[in-house]
């Protein structure tokens, strides 16, 4: 299995800890930059920028998808599964947003201080994501719904919005994603 | 009339005129008696005009007891069978007692049937043809500056040049040669036990009119197939050049008798254009200079005791700029690369590797009796490799490369022979080729900036940082595209104890060899097959398209760390299969980009809160098209499958198979119904990717208080500024100025837009080792997507 550890918690940590429950997490204080000098198998990537979705709409075109500015068509991107077979399809559905960061790094290091002194018990080579400070939330949105069919456009076609979220404004975003294998491969 | 004369003077003339490396070759010589001395022409000198035919069973080369044979030689008319080419030569001798010689060529081939190894019966290299047309001037005087050599001026044309190369009844050959070469002041004199040869200053251009293929033995050394057609055609080649070169040639080989060469060229200037249907991609400006140190030539045997002509290299050294590679008519550049590179014996992974390559007959054993079989072994000690657009470098550094195997050439028809499946074109066969490659880092400016992280930042091309394998397969490359001239390439590619990074940390950071720490894909298979990609110059770009691809790649174990023993994430197999995707690669990058906001101005994209980036005209852009089909079998469908906890065997391995899998399987696009009434979904739009990158400045800011891992002061939200009177080459700065900012670090800056129709996952299993498959999602299907990115990505050290 795969272990994500999330030094210095954050809500995007606490997030992806909420969405993979098996993952274990521990408490890890904050490792500055004087102390990776200290690190050895150094470089790597620093990532900045933006990434949208549907800002204009997607490549559909038809009687249920359009452009963002036809008020009655749909423009976000839409995801259907089931757990059933022959079952009904939980939706998310108008996906949209942007969202923009700034420091968001990579690179593999070894741990093996630090961390008031867990590093040095620790003593493993990780993956790390260092996050970035601030994202940037502009019109991200979703809905949640249930529906009869995966395409809006196939016959029979039925669906319950459930809710809909809405995202504005900056994320606070410090420390590092700590990616390293666990049990048997 | 007696025109008979076997023609050393012009065939040796020729020889020279080439540029002197050919040997005279001596004939049996005629006497003339009146009547042919009649038509000997000429005021101030002789004419001497001949239709030659010659031919030869075999010419034998023998080195240490050991030959080579060239076999089924022929001298003639090119155009018409059975007759000479003719030959007139004017001989004059100068007042400075110059020999002066002008000759004219016309339609003359020269062929081998087959070249032949001893000791390696019943297999050929294949033979070799070359029709050519020359006419030109070789004077040659005693040499005057305190030599006691020769020095000669050479100037010469040919035209209606054919070389071609041919195995079993098929050939591929450079049709519609065309070549000017000058080359003045040039030496030839013996240096002690050497030969030295110095031509201060060659100029030429020249021209392949087409590079062309035939499957039909009746079709020889011609430009048509039997209906009056032009066969088909890779395309065409042209370029000029200006060099000087020094060559020294000793007796002497690796072991015993044979050949030394040692060369020093530089390349003043030079173009290389390919052409595809009046399109035409060109590399040009391309400067740089090498030298060749210790090359022997020796029949011989190769590591395993093959019979062998075998080219042994003691070093070679050198760097090659290539100002500008253009696409199209509007001349748009990628940009400038630059290349250095030192090849020499050096140890790579606790085994000694060399440069050579031995040449022996026979090629593919399924192919035929005829083909080229190259047992090769390299060793890259040091490239560096850098790319500038727009001004702005980067330094792929400390690229080594080491490999050993058997790599085959055979020209091949479409068909099953002994089993093997082959098909129309220049087959490029590997055969337990066991190679590797690793990247030291990145730098960014210059080639003493600091050594740099970054080098994943290639796998957008594909590339990984490192690899090592073991390579068998083939790569066949068939003439003509997807319209007229082209390539069409069919390929099918088996890589066994593959260790790929996708992270890696320099191997040598200044203070001597170390492992490479990193993302590691070890224990790896990859079985790759592809049918009828075509590739073609546009006036776009570099167009491919694939009629249909499969791929499986196994990976053992995702190790984070040590590539031979570090950590596993588990075993990981991902599963592609395409039909009718296509990619077009194109010059100029994202041109003017707003980052993090939006609008179409500078004062737009400040206003809504984004950066402004003037990217500048060049760069690169690729349009991918990757259309995922519907499974077809247990080795065409697109599938994920993670496994882990494994049981291991006796050596301690991993079993795969034996643990617990997540399958995400059968992943196909769609275009989101039947809208053409067949009966099923179409699947044409597949999924589009526009990527655009170029090495740009980009703004990187400090992300805690204090030192950073350089040392070097400064405060959370600081930029980092490039600054050369620094200690480590950058500082922090809280308010940057105008001035400031245009020395922010360089990186990729990339734009990006995928989109697609519908995206659909027909089933998420979990297999367990016991209990077998359960089905945990009945179906996913992702519709109506459209992302876009701006992102840029520095190496940091």
């Amino acid at each position: 299995m795969i272990r994500l550890t999330c030094c210095s918690a954050t809500r995007f940590c606490l997030l992806f800890m909420a969405l993979l429950p098996a993952l274990a997490y521990s408490e890890m204080s904050p490792l500055g930059d004087d102390a990776l000098a200290d690190v050895s198998g150094q470089g790597g990537i620093y990532l900045s920028g933006d990434i949208s979705i549907n800002e204009m709409g997607g490549p559909v075109q038809n009687n249920y998808f359009g452009r963002c500015d036809e008020a009655d068509k749909k423009c976000g991107a839409r995801f259907a599964y089931r757990l059933k077979q022959d079952g009904g399809w939980m939706v998310l559905d108008e996906i949209r947003g942007m969202f923009a960061f700034e420091g968001l790094t990579l690179r593999v290091r070894s741990v093996d201080s630090g961390f008031g002194g867990d590093g040095a018990l620790f003593d493993r080579d990780v993956i790390e994501l260092g996050l970035p400070n601030v994202v940037r939330f502009s019109d991200v949105q979703f809905k949640i719904a249930s529906s009869s069919t995966p395409r809006p456009t196939d016959p029979g076609f039925q669906q319950t919005d459930i809710f809909a979220v809405e995202m504005q404004g900056d994320v606070i975003m410090q420390g590092n994603l700590l990616v390293f294998p666990d049990g048997t491969p | 009339m007696t025109r008979n004369l076997s023609g050393i003077l012009p065939l040796s003339a020729v020889a020279l005129s080439l540029g002197g490396y050919s040997m005279i070759t001596a004939a049996d010589l005629q006497s003339l008696d009146d009547r042919a001395l009649s038509e000997i022409r000429g005021q101030s000198g002789i004419t001497i005009e001949t239709d030659l035919t010659m031919t030869a069973d075999k010419l034998s080369y023998y080195d240490d007891g050991k030959g080579v044979h060239l076999e089924g030689m022929r001298v003639g008319s090119s155009e018409v069978p059975g007759q000479g080419a003719f030959h007139r030569t004017r001989i004059d001798i100068g007042s400075d007692a110059a020999l002066n010689l002008e000759y004219l060529v016309e339609d003359r081939r020269v062929e081998f049937s087959d070249i032949r190894l001893a000791g390696a019966p019943g297999v050929s290299m294949g033979g070799i043809f070359f029709d050519h047309s020359l006419q030109g001037t070789l004077t040659l005087r005693q040499q005057t500056a305190g030599g006691n050599g020769y020095e000669f001026d050479s100037a010469y044309t040919m035209t209606g040049g054919r070389l071609g190369y041919r195995t079993n009844g098929n050939s591929v050959f450079l049709d519609d040669i065309t070549m000017s070469v000058e080359a003045l002041d040039v030496t030839l004199e013996r240096v002690g036990q050497t030969l030295e040869l110095t031509a201060p200053r060659v100029t030429g251009s020249w021209q392949v009119g087409a590079i062309r293929y035939s499957s039909d033995p009746a079709i020889y050394g011609r430009s048509t197939d039997g209906n009056g057609d032009l066969l088909p055609s890779y395309g065409g080649l042209s370029g000029q050049y200006e060099l000087s070169s020094t060559t020294d040639i000793s007796a002497g080989g690796r072991a015993g008798e044979g050949l030394r060469f040692d060369n020093e060229t530089t390349i003043h200037s030079a173009s290389f254009l390919y052409h595809d249907d009046g399109h035409s991609l060109a590399l040009r400006d391309i400067t740089g200079a090498y030298r060749i140190q210790d090359l022997r030539l020796d029949v011989d045997q190769d590591w395993r005791g093959r019979p062998a002509v075998a080219l042994t290299l003691g070093r070679m050294e050198g760097e090659f700029e290539v100002g500008a590679i253009e696409v199209g008519s509007a001349g748009k550049s990628f940009g400038a690369f630059n290349l250095s590179f030192l090849l020499e014996d050096q140890v790579f992974g606790g085994r000694n590797y060399t440069n050579a390559l031995y040449l022996q007959g026979g090629g593919h054993a399924d192919a035929g009796a005829q083909g080229l079989r190259l047992a090769a072994q390299w060793s890259l000690r040091l490239s560096d490799l850098s790319y500038t657009e727009d001004g702005n470098r980067v330094i792929i550094s400390g690229l080594q490369s080491w490999g050993q195997g058997d790599i085959t050439v055979n020209v091949t028809r479409d068909g099953v022979q002994g089993g093997t499946r082959f098909y129309d074109g220049l087959r490029i066969g590997f055969e337990g080729l066991e190679a590797g490659y690793r990247i030291n880092g990145m730098r960014v400016g210059s080639d003493d900036a600091p050594l740099q992280g970054g080098t994943e930042l290639l796998l957008a091309l594909g590339i990984y940082p490192a690899y090592d394998f073991t390579l068998d397969g083939h790569m066949t490359l068939g003439a003509g595209g997807a319209s007229g001239e082209g390539l069409t390439i069919n390929s099918d590619i088996h890589i066994r104890d593959g260790r790929a990074a996708v992270i890696a940390a320099p191997y040598d950071e200044g203070n001597g060899e170390q492992p490479q720490k990193g993302l590691w894909l070890t224990d790896m298979t990859y079985d790759g097959h592809v049918r009828n990609m075509t590739l073609d110059v546009t006036d776009e770009g570099l167009a491919l398209a694939t009629e249909e691809s499969w791929s499986t790649m196994d990976i053992g174990n995702v190790r984070i760390g040590n590539g031979v023993d570090g950590e596993s994430l588990g075993r990981l197999k991902i599963q592609r299969f395409e039909q009718g995707s296509t990619t077009l690669i194109k010059p100029g990058g994202a041109g003017n980009v707003c980052v993090g906001g939006a609008g179409a101005s500078a004062s737009a994209c400040s206003a809504s809160g984004g950066e402004w980036e003037m990217r500048g005209d060049e760069g690169v852009t690729i349009e991918m098209k990757n259309i995922l089909a519907r499974a077809q079998s247990s080795e065409k469908r697109n599938s994920l499958l993670w496994e882990t906890n494994r049981t291991v065997d006796g050596q301690g391995q991993a079993v795969n198979g034996s643990g617990t899998r997540l399958v995400l399987d059968n992943i196909y696009t769609s275009d989101g119904g039947d809208f053409d009434g067949d009966g099923v979904d179409d699947n044409t739009y597949g999924i589009q990717t526009d990527l655009s990158v170029d090495v740009y400045q980009t703004r990187v800011v400090k992300k805690e208080n204090g030192a950073d891992s350089l040392g070097v002061n400064g405060a959370r939200g600081d930029e980092k500024i490039m600054d050369a009177s620094a200690p480590q080459g950058y500082r922090y700065v809280s308010s940057p100025s105008e001035a400031d900012r245009l020395n922010r670090p360089l990186g990729f800056a990339v734009k990006a837009e995928t989109r697609f129709k519908e995206l659909t996952i027909n089933n998420i299993d979990l297999v367990h080792p016991v209990g077998g498959a359960q089905t945990a999602v009945f179906g996913a299907v992702l519709q109506n997507v459209n992302i876009r990115a701006n992102l840029t990505a520095t190496p940091i050290p």
